[in-house]
């Protein structure tokens, strides 16, 4: 076993399993359009059939980017420890995912895309994939 | 590839703890030699579904099959599909050509027009990762599915089919106990679902037969038979394996909340 570049080998890692998708992965996302955001957690929306978490990234420039990650189901990040709270508005995330094949913003204008793997500013990492059965990458 | 690599030595003993679970497993082993995603021996033989697996499913007590007051086995409980490769049934179906060429064609657009996407049922014997809860009757046994969308099916002890019924997305299931195996009969589907997640089709023609039986606490097998003249070549059998969890409960879970995906499922 190998530990991931970055993260302590001190911090604990608690694993979201990628259960409870709805659809399969290569349908929506991108397997080539890989994404490492760093950013704040502008919201956490605990909602169905996928919660979703909202990244805002300010580029060189200062321009902000807000992205909208889906997630697994909120059942399913509640069974492997996440709460509707386990995220605050504010708090630093890195967030390892995939964008959307379209490239139609959301309506309230955040990019699409899917989270793998997400890193608190405290090293601990979420794996926050949204289906066992979407056929997407793994992290 | 087992997201396993990320773990610190900690939650690595922790995470072994947990995936000890479904062991047993005629069924499993059976699913892991025809996966067919990319498979990874694990703890307890458990199975990575393309590279992915859930490390953290609850593991199953160990004890005596419980019985009912009427001394049938009793079936209640959480019920989980574990580790499985959702989408393997035992191997390739028996399809007829135009049954194969619908299912080449839902593959080559990555699944995107599967029912499950849009929130509707996803049909019988087709299983996902959503715990659902058996509550059994000496008069009727429930099926309550958390997920893909709530649904229930219900199997009527000991009567006939409803010949009046309209077609619909779960069938019609009549039971009667064999012994200790409760064998369901289900008829009356649509012919709108999919049999798994790779697009298998069938007609309204489809006949499904169940053998479950728990020869343990733990676990649920179940035998199952498909029958459909409208799209098969010849019925096919296969058996799964449910594990019991004392830890989880079904919730809500409202699929159409918000479907984001619902136009954005673009396929290639």
């Amino acid at each position: 076993m190998t530990s991931s570049p970055g993260i302590s080998a001190a911090a604990l890692a608690l694993l979201i399993a990628p259960a409870f998708g709805h659809h399969s992965f290569s349908a929506e996302y991108d397997a080539n359009k890989p994404v490492n955001v760093q950013g704040v957690v502008a919201k956490l929306a605990w909602v169905n059939p996928h919660a979703y978490i909202y990244v805002d990234a300010k580029d060189a420039s200062g321009k902000i980017t807000r992205y909208a990650f889906e997630t697994s189901s909120p059942n399913a990040l509640l069974r492997r420890g996440w709460k509707r709270d386990s995220l605050k508005e504010g708090d630093q995330v890195t967030v390892d995912g995939y964008l959307a094949k379209d490239s139609r913003p959301l309506t309230d204008g955040s990019l699409h895309g899917n989270a793998r793997l997400v890193t608190l500013a405290t090293g601990k990492t979420v794996f926050a994939g949204s289906s066992a059965d979407d056929g997407g990458p793994a992290k | 590839m087992s997201h396993r690599r990320f773990l610190s030595p900690l939650a690595a003993a922790i995470v072994a703890m947990l995936s000890l679970a479904p062991v047993r497993t005629e069924a499993q082993s059976a699913e892991k030699g025809n996966a067919q995603g990319k498979t990874l021996g694990g703890p307890g033989g458990v199975i990575a579904v393309n590279g992915v697996r859930d490390e953290n499913l609850p593991t199953p007590p160990i004890g005596p099959t419980p019985h009912a007051a009427d001394g049938k086995p009793n079936l209640f409980g959480v019920w989980l599909s574990g580790n499985y490769n959702f989408a393997n049934m035992g191997g390739a179906l028996p399809l007829q050509p135009w049954a194969q060429k619908v299912m080449e064609d839902r593959q080559a657009t990555q699944g995107r027009d599967d029912p499950e996407a849009k929130c509707l049922p996803g049909g019988v014997p087709r299983i996902t990762p959503y715990p659902f809860k058996i509550v059994q009757s000496p008069e009727v046994i429930v099926m309550l599915f958390e997920g893909n969308v709530h649904s229930f099916r219900q199997f009527l002890l000991d009567r006939g089919h409803d010949k009046e019924l309209d077609p619909s997305w779960m069938g019609e299931s009549i039971a009667s106990w064999q012994g200790d195996t409760l064998v369901v009969d289900t008829v009356n589907f649509n012919d709108k679902t999919w049999l798994n997640g790779r697009g298998a089709p069938h007609t309204e023609k489809l006949h499904v037969i169940e053998r479950y039986s728990r020869p343990d606490l733990g676990h649920l097998d179940v035998e199952i038979t498909m029958e459909d003249p409208g799209a098969f070549t010849k019925p096919h059998t296969f058996k799964r394996t449910h594990v019991l969890s004392t830890t989880w409960e079904i919730h809500e879970y409202v699929c159409n909340e918000f479907n984001v995906d619902v136009d954005r499922l673009v396929g290639k």
